[in-house]
Parts: structure tokens; C-alpha cells; sequence
């Protein structure tokens, strides 16, 4: 499967590769030019493989809510509830978004298994009985990310859209069609994402991309998302939740309602870990710019032994520094320990705070604009 | 285990433990404080705090570290461990001020 926009993207150079089954746009031919755009004025990019549903009022609550882990029955009207799509074992298969919006839910998954494979689960939940529309094919999705995203939604969908709080959606007017407006994004700078019918597609893109460019932005691959999601410590399902799958040693638990009546997908797993109790946790950790040892796979040393392991990694262009995730036994799983990569004599690492960048997006008060 | 380390992660550990518990009661949230990941997000993501909350963390700390969180500082409230770490800084810097 390919997006609707290839043609579009492959002019603009982009670079692409298969994930699940969908081919994406990886990137372009420089990393910290795509980095740089979103930490300082825009990014565009194009998150069309994520599997997109359109689900009506009457049944979307008891529908979503038998299998995803959050509770969607408390999420209000315009807003947009975070959360994943268990395994029956309780692992993670996909990082959702969940829209409330008024005559309809929309569902957005990022999901490690194949759009077939994430239909037939929602097939076995009800999914035709719930008058479930796949969305998929029939929509895009693009990515609109970085301290001046606010003012390329502004300038496109008008000055209402800064009123926007963050996990919230709106319905905007384009070209005659609907194009829904979500306040979302995983950088830590402004987010929004925008779901258009494929009719418009091509137009909403090259709207965008005029005015990304005009604000000094630039075209993105999925690829820079994930060093940006890792220096802003949000959940990256294709790098570390890809590794581990346990949501609770991931440190998702404020993505599940515990308490939710009738439980949902892996409810019943999850719960006995939780009461188990963690013996093992992720954590941040960094390690110089050159440190070619330390990448996801790695082993990190501790007393002349393995004690965890290296499950997220990247260059951060921000700290100039490695920067990644491992998975540490709980008793070492704090900020500011020293420990060595590969070997007990191997290159130093260190375990940080996350998320260890300051967005220029906190300095900006949209009420204010 | 060198005997720093052991200290850091002591110290570390009954700021955090105190701080979890604090916030819990305070912000009545339903999870225990092990389910409270320490680089969780706060504000916006995350955990989805609101500016009220925001509020009754600066009160949190301060009440129980007496350590206060200047108002202009919102990056010290990204995450659970930048308000550790925040905490423990300003421990260290009032106490070598003795």
C-alpha cells in the first residue's frame, strides 16, 4: 500500500521504506535540516500509513472501549483521548488516538502489525456491527509539527484554530470538503495533525507546503520523528514499544483505566502484572556524540555485569549527544547513575531525566496571539 | 555499587516516594505511585494536567521540600524526575549557602 500523496512526496525527493506493509516517506537527504525545521519554524509530514476509522456516535463508545485500554466513554465532546490497542496478552499493537467528535468517533492507530491484521481485530470486536468505516484508503494524513506550526494552521483555517487546546479536534472547510483538525503531536513543539479525503489531498498538500515554506519549514520523513519523539520523551510504538510491548514497564499507565468496567483487550493480563508489581522499567539514558557502541540492542554494564538493555536510540541534533531508552531492573532505575555501554570496561553512560529538551514551544502562549 | 551511587539513588528515591505520594492526594489521581512513571509528561500530554494542577504541584513542592518553583519556571514541571531534579538542586544549593 502507498500513500495517496507518493507522486506528490517522491517530486520533493523524499526517500521511502516499507513499514508493516505500507510504504511510508522516510526521509530526505538530510536528517538535521528535517530536525531543524521542526525545532525552529515547521515541518510537514505525511502520516497517511496510520490506520485511520470513522465510527458513528450510537455505538462508538461500547465498541472502542471493549478493546482499547483508555476510557472512551469519558473522553468529551471535541477532545481526543491517548491511548493504545492491547494484544490479549496485554501487550502493545498500536498507539491510538481517539476523536470525540459529536456525530462520530474517529480512531487513528500507528500500529506495529499491517492495516489487515489491525481490521480484523476491530472485525472481532463488531466491528460491522458497529457500522465501523475504514477510513484508511480513503484518507490522508499529514503532520503540520515545530514552534511555528501554529502559525501555518492559522494561516490556512483561520485564528479560531490557536484556541485549539492540545489533544482536541475540529472540523475545518477545504476546497468543499470536511478536513478534520487535530491538536495532537509527539515533538514537544506545536502538533497538528489533519485527516482530508483523498479529493483534497492534493490540495490541502500543496497549500501546506507553500505555506511550511514560506514560513522557513520544510518537508519531513518519519524517520527525524523519532529521535523528536525521543527528546521529548513521548511513546514511540516503531522504536521502543516495538522492543518491550509491555505497556507497564514502557510506563503507559496513565494510557489504561485501571477500573474500567468490563475491562477491554488484555485487561485481565495487564492487571496481574500490575499487581505482581515492576521489576523492570524504561528509562532515559545518553552518551557522547561519538559513542558508536550505543544503539538499541546494546547491553549496559553495571559491577562487571549486564544489567539492562538499549531499546530506543538516536543522535539528538538539539544536545548534540546520543540519546536513548534502556530497560533497567527497578532498583536501578534512576536519573543520574553512571554505567558502561557493550562491556564493563566499554564507553560511559549515563541515565537522565527525560525529557531532557527545553521546546522553544513552551516559550510561546497561544491565548495570547 | 559505588558508595555515591548508592547515596544517589537513596536520596533520589525517598524524594521521589514522598513527592509521588503527595501528588496523588492532592490531584486525587487513580493510580498508586508505581504506576506513576517519573519521566511521564504532566502538562498536556501525559498525564494531561491542567494550569489549577500545575498550581497544586508548585504547592506540592514547596510544602514538602520547602523548595519553591518560580512561576516563570514551567520547564521544572515538564516531567516528575525535572521536578526531582529541580528539588534536589535547590536542596544542594541552599545547603552549601550554609
Amino acid at each position: 500500500m502507498t500513500s495517496y500523496l507518493r507522486t506528490a512526496w517522491e517530486a520533493a525527493g523524499a526517500v521511502f521504506e516499507e513499514r508493516y506493509g505500507t510504504e511510508v516517506v522516510s526521509g530526505f537527504s538530510n536528517p538535521a535540516n528535517e530536525c531543524s525545521f521542526v525545532r525552529n519554524s515547521v515541518g510537514l509530514t505525511d502520516f497517511s500509513f496510520a490506520q485511520m476509522y470513522r465510527i458513528p456516535e450510537e455505538t462508538a463508545v461500547d465498541f472502542l472501549d471493549s478493546f482499547l485500554a483508555g476510557n472512551v466513554a469519558r473522553t468529551r465532546f471535541g477532545r481526543v483521548l491517548h491511548t493504545f490497542l492491547p494484544d490479549d496478552d496485554g501487550n502493545v499493537v498500536a498507539d491510538c488516538y481517539v476523536a470525540n467528535n459529536d456525530q462520530d468517533f474517529i480512531l487513528i492507530c500507528e500500529s506495529i502489525v499491517g492495516t489487515g491484521e489491525v481490521d480484523r481485530i476491530l472485525d472481532s470486536y463488531g466491528a460491522k456491527e458497529a457500522g465501523v468505516e475504514r477510513w484508511t484508503n480513503h484518507r490522508v494524513l499529514l503532520s503540520l509539527d515545530g514552534f511555528d506550526a501554529w502559525r501555518v494552521v492559522r494561516d490556512v483555517f483561520g485564528q479560531d484554530v490557536l484556541g485549539l487546546p492540545y489533544l482536541s479536534v475540529e472540523v475545518y472547510p477545504f476546497e468543499g470538503e470536511s478536513v478534520l483538525l487535530f491538536r495532537a503531536g509527539k515533538t514537544s513543539e506545536f502538533g497538528y495533525l489533519l485527516m482530508a479525503p483523498n479529493a483534497v489531498a492534493d490540495a490541502l498538500y500543496g497549500k501546506l507546503h507553500a505555506a511550511v515554506k514560506t514560513a522557513g519549514g520544510g518537508l519531513c520523513g518519519v524517520e527525524v520523528h523519532n529521535a523528536l519523539r525521543l527528546e521529548g520523551r513521548f511513546f514511540n510504538i516503531h522504536k521502543e514499544g516495538v522492543q518491550v510491548r509491555d505497556p507497564l514497564v514502557l510506563g503507559l499507565q496513565w494510557m489504561i483505566d485501571f477500573d474500567k468496567a468490563g475491562g477491554f483487550r488484555g485487561s485481565s493480563a495487564i492487571l496481574s502484572r500490575r499487581a505482581a508489581g515492576l521489576t523492570r522499567k524504561i528509562i532515559g539514558v545518553s552518551a557522547a556524540a561519538d559513542c558508536e557502541a550505543f544503539r538499541s540492542g546494546a547491553e549496559i554494564f553495571h559491577d562487571g555485569r549486564p544489567v539492562a538493555n538499549v531499546v530506543a536510540d538516536c543522535h539528538s541534533f538539539v544536545l548534540d549527544r546520543k540519546l536513548g531508552l534502556a530497560v533497567f531492573p527497578v532498583e536501578l532505575a534512576y536519573s543520574g547513575l553512571n554505567f558502561t555501554v557493550v562491556a564493563a570496561d566499554g564507553p560511559p553512560v549515563r541515565t537522565i531525566s527525560m525529557p531532557p529538551i527545553l521546546p522553544k514551544s513552551l516559550s510561546v502562549k497561544l491565548a495570547e496571539m | 555499587m559505588t558508595n555515591t551511587a548508592q547515596n544517589t539513588i537513596q536520596r533520589r528515591a525517598v524524594i521521589i516516594a514522598a513527592f509521588k505520594k503527595e501528588l496523588i492526594q492532592r490531584l486525587n489521581l487513580p493510580y498508586t505511585a508505581e504506576d506513576l512513571h517519573e519521566d511521564v509528561s504532566l502538562l498536556g500530554a501525559g498525564l494531561g494536567l491542567d494550569s489549577l494542577d500545575a498550581l497544586e504541584i508548585v504547592l506540592c513542592a514547596e510544602n514538602c521540600f520547602g523548595v519553591k518553583i518560580p512561576d516563570e519556571n514551567v520547564a521544572v514541571l515538564r516531567s516528575i524526575n525535572t521536578i526531582i531534579d529541580f528539588i534536589i538542586e535547590e536542596q544542594d544549593r541552599k545547603g552549601s549557602a550554609k
